[in-house]
C-alpha cells in the first residue's frame, strides 16, 4: 500500500510505449513513460484533464511526435511511420466528421484515401453502417445527426478500414448519460466481436470502469497503476488512484506507533489502526471505501457528526462533518431515512479495509 | 420582441437614403438614358454597341483580364490563406498588417509603382539584364501581362482575407480526422481542406472579379489608351466624346456583368454553405 516503485504493466505486448518522453514550449508532459498493452484488449487512460492522457493517445496515432522513446506495434517500431500509415483509426472527441460529405461517404472516407475507386466501395460502407445500424441513414447530412448517430458513423468510419488498434478521445461525453450507458455497452459489445485493441481515453471513472479490461490512471504525465477495475478500485496503490476511481472516506493522519506491522495513525477524529511499512512520525493518507464501513462500531471507530444523508435508491449515503480536505463518508445499502443532519453516530470498519499512504512532500 | 425587432430595422434608413439619392437615383436615371431615344423607349443603342467588333474586342479584353486577375489572385492568395490560418501571435500580427496597411496606399501610388517597375529601363529590366538574362530591355510596361500582374496585387487583399476567414473556422480535427484515415497530404487537401474552403474562394473570386471588372485606374496608368477596357471606354464616352447614351449602355453592360457575378457567387456560396 505504499508508493509503489513502478507500475504495473501488460504481460503480452501488442502496443508498447517505451521511454517516451513530450515538452510543450519547455514545459514538460510526461518523461520516460511506459505503456503496454495486449491484443484485443480494451484500455482506458483515466485521468484529470492536463494529466497527458490525450498527449499519450496522440503520440500512438501519430498525430503528435514524442521527443523521446518509440512506439511499437507488434514487434515494429511505428515511432517515425507518419500517421496517415499507421492505420490505426481515432474516433474524435465531438466526432470530427466531415461536414461536406454524407454519412456514407463518411463512412467510405478511409477506404478512398486508400486509393479504392468510388463505384466499388459500396457493399463495404453498407456493411459498417449495419454494424452501427446506421443503414437508413446512409445519404442523410452529418449536420443532421443526432450526437448519438454521429459517434455511431464515426465508429463505422474508423472501423472500415479494418485498423490495427482503435483509439477513442472522450467518445461519450458528448452524449447525455442514459445514451453515454446504452452506447458504451453497444460499443464494447461490437469491438469484443471484432477482437478489436481499442484504447478509449476518459476522464470519467464510470465510463472507464464500464467499456475497459485494464485502466491507466494517469496523473502530472505518468502512469498511477495500470490494473483491472476491480484491483485499482480494491488495493489502490496510491492515495491519488484511491481518490481519483470511486469515492473513500479519507483522512490525513501521522503514525505515532508501529507494533507488528500494524500501525497506530492519529487523526483529528481519534486514533486508528492500519497495516503497512510506514515510519513512525511519517505523515499518510488514510482511505477506506464508504461501503465498506458500517454505521456501528468496528475494529476502527469514528464518532461522527452527520452532515448530510443522501438517499440514492439502491443506497444511502451518509456524510460526516469532516474538516479541511477530509471526507467521511459511508454507504449503507437501501433506503434509510429518519436521519437527521446533527445526528451522532459511529463509522466503523476493519483494520484490514484501512488504506494507508505515506504522503507525499 | 416582433415590434422591437421591427424598431430596429428602422437603424438602415439613414444608410438606406444615402444610397438611395446618391447611389440608386443616378443609376436609375443612367439606365433610361441608355434605353431611351429623343424620348422613345429604344434598344438601338444595345444593338449598336454589340455589333460594333471594336466594343466586342474590348468587352472580351475586359472579361479575359478580370478573369486572369482573379485566377492569379487565387493562385498567390491561397497558400497565404493557409499560412495565416495556421500562424500565431506576431506572425499572424504581421500578415494581418501585410494585407490591410497596402490598401491604405491610394491605388494610383501602387499603379506607378509597377510602373515603375515594368518601364523599359524599370527595376525588373535591370535586374533581368545584370543576371545576363536578356540582352535588351523586355516590353513590359503598356501590356496586358502587366495589367494583370498589377491588378492581382492590388486586389489581392480581397481574395486573401475570405479565404482566411473561412480556414481559420475550420476544426482543426478534420483534416486530423483524414489523416488517421489514411489520407496523405495530397488527398487530404483536395478531400478535406479545399472544399472545405470553397465559400471562402468563391467570395474571395468574386470580389475580386466585380473589382477587376470595373477597375479605372489601373489600366489606365498601365497599359494606357491603347487597350481599352469598359471602364475607360465609359470614362472616355463622357468625358471626351460627349456620348452620353454610349456611356450608359456601357454602364449597364458592366452593371449587368457584375450583378450577375454578384448573384451567381452568392447562390453558390449558399449551395456550398447549405452542405455543412
Amino acid at each position: 500500500m505504499l508508493q509503489p516503485a513502478h507500475s504495473e504493466t501488460g504481460s503480452d505486448r501488442y502496443l508498447e510505449v517505451v521511454g517516451v518522453g513530450k515538452a510543450f514550449r519547455g514545459t514538460k508532459v510526461m518523461s520516460d513513460l511506459d505503456f503496454r498493452v495486449g491484443q484485443g484488449e480494451l484500455v482506458s487512460l483515466l485521468g484529470p484533464s492536463g494529466c497527458g492522457k490525450t498527449t499519450l493517445l496522440r503520440i500512438v496515432a501519430g498525430l503528435t511526435s514524442a521527443d523521446r522513446g518509440d512506439v511499437l506495434l507488434d514487434g515494429r517500431a511505428i515511432t517515425n511511420v507518419p500517421a496517415h500509415r499507421r492505420n490505426i483509426s481515432v474516433v474524435f472527441q465531438n466526432y470530427a466528421l466531415f461536414p461536406h460529405l454524407s454519412v456514407a461517404e463518411n463512412v467510405a472516407f478511409g477506404l478512398r484515401a486508400r486509393g479504392q475507386a468510388k463505384d466499388t466501395t459500396g457493399p463495404s460502407v453498407r456493411e459498417a453502417l449495419n454494424l452501427v445500424r446506421m443503414a437508413d441513414f446512409a445519404d442523410r447530412r452529418v449536420s443532421a445527426l443526432s450526437g448519438g448517430q454521429q459517434q455511431r458513423v464515426a465508429v463505422a468510419r474508423a472501423l472500415i478500414v479494418e485498423p490495427v488498434l482503435l483509439l477513442l478521445d472522450e467518445p461519450f461525453s458528448a452524449l447525455d448519460r442514459k445514451l453515454r450507458e446504452t452506447m458504451q455497452v453497444e460499443l464494447k459489445a461490437l469491438l469484443r466481436d471484432r477482437d478489436m485493441t481499442a484504447i478509449f481515453v476518459t476522464h470519467d471513472q464510470d465510463e472507464a470502469m464500464g467499456v475497459s479490461d485494464r485502466i491507466a490512471v494517469m496523473n502530472a504525465g505518468r502512469i498511477e497503476q495500470f490494473a483491472a477495475p476491480s484491483t485499482l478500485y480494491a488495493q489502490p496503490e496510491t492515495a491519488f488512484v484511491m481518490d481519483f476511481v470511486g469515492l473513500s472516506t479519507r483522512l490525513a493522519g501521522k503514525v505515532t506507533d508501529v507494533a507488528e506491522g500494524e500501525l497506530r495513525i492519529e487523526t483529528a477524529y481519534g486514533t486508528l489502526r492500519g497495516t503497512g511499512t510506514v515510519p513512525v512520525g511519517a505523515r499518510v493518507t488514510l482511505g477506506v471505501r464508504p461501503e465498506l464501513i458500517q454505521p456501528q462500531e468496528g475494529e476502527n471507530t469514528l464518532e461522527v457528526t452527520l452532515a448530510d444523508a443522501m438517499v440514492l435508491g439502491s443506497k444511502t449515503q451518509l456524510h460526516g462533518v469532516a474538516q479541511d480536505n477530509d471526507r467521511l463518508l459511508c454507504e449503507v445499502p437501501g433506503i434509510r431515512t429518519g436521519l437527521a443532519r446533527g445526528t451522532r453516530l459511529r463509522f466503523g470498519w476493519s483494520v484490514a479495509d484501512t488504506l494507508v499512504y505515506e504522503a507525499e512532500g | 420582441m416582433r415590434a422591437r425587432g421591427d424598431r430596429i430595422g428602422f437603424l438602415a434608413v439613414p444608410g438606406l437614403a444615402f444610397l438611395a439619392v446618391i447611389y440608386a437615383l443616378p443609376l436609375v436615371l443612367l439606365l433610361f438614358r441608355a434605353a431611351q431615344i429623343d424620348g422613345q423607349v429604344s434598344f438601338a443603342e444595345y444593338r449598336l454597341f454589340f455589333t460594333d467588333q471594336y466594343n466586342l474586342n474590348v468587352l472580351w479584353r475586359t472579361l479575359r483580364v478580370a478573369f486572369l486577375t482573379t485566377l492569379l489572385a487565387l493562385i498567390i492568395a491561397y497558400p497565404t490563406a493557409i499560412a495565416m490560418a495556421r500562424a500565431r501571435g506576431i506572425w499572424l500580427s504581421l500578415f494581418l498588417v501585410a494585407m490591410v496597411l497596402p490598401m491604405s496606399v491610394g491605388v494610383v501610388v501602387k499603379a506607378f509603382a509597377w510602373s515603375i517597375l515594368f518601364r523599359t529601363r524599370g527595376v525588373l529590366n535591370d535586374i533581368l539584364m545584370s543576371l545576363g538574362i536578356t540582352e535588351m530591355p523586355i516590353r513590359m510596361l503598356f501590356t496586358e501581362t502587366a495589367l494583370i500582374i498589377g491588378a492581382a496585387n492590388v486586389f489581392l487583399p480581397f481574395m486573401v482575407l475570405p479565404i482566411y476567414a473561412v480556414m481559420r473556422t475550420m476544426d482543426g480535427r478534420l483534416p486530423e480526422a483524414a489523416v488517421t484515415l489514411g489520407a496523405g497530404p495530397y488527398f487530404r487537401f483536395f478531400h478535406v481542406t479545399l472544399p472545405l474552403s470553397l465559400p471562402g474562394v468563391v467570395a474571395g473570386c468574386a470580389f475580386v472579379f466585380s473589382l477587376a471588372i470595373s477597375m479605372y485606374v489601373i489600366p489606365s496608368l498601365i497599359v494606357g489608351e491603347q487597350q481599352q477596357t469598359l471602364s475607360m471606354m465609359i470614362a472616355r464616352s463622357f468625358l471626351y466624346l460627349r456620348n452620353e447614351a454610349l456611356g450608359a449602355t456601357i454602364s449597364s453592360v458592366l452593371l449587368i456583368i457584375a450583378v450577375a457575378v454578384v448573384l451567381g457567387s452568392s447562390l453558390l456560396a449558399a449551395r456550398l454553405g447549405g452542405q455543412r
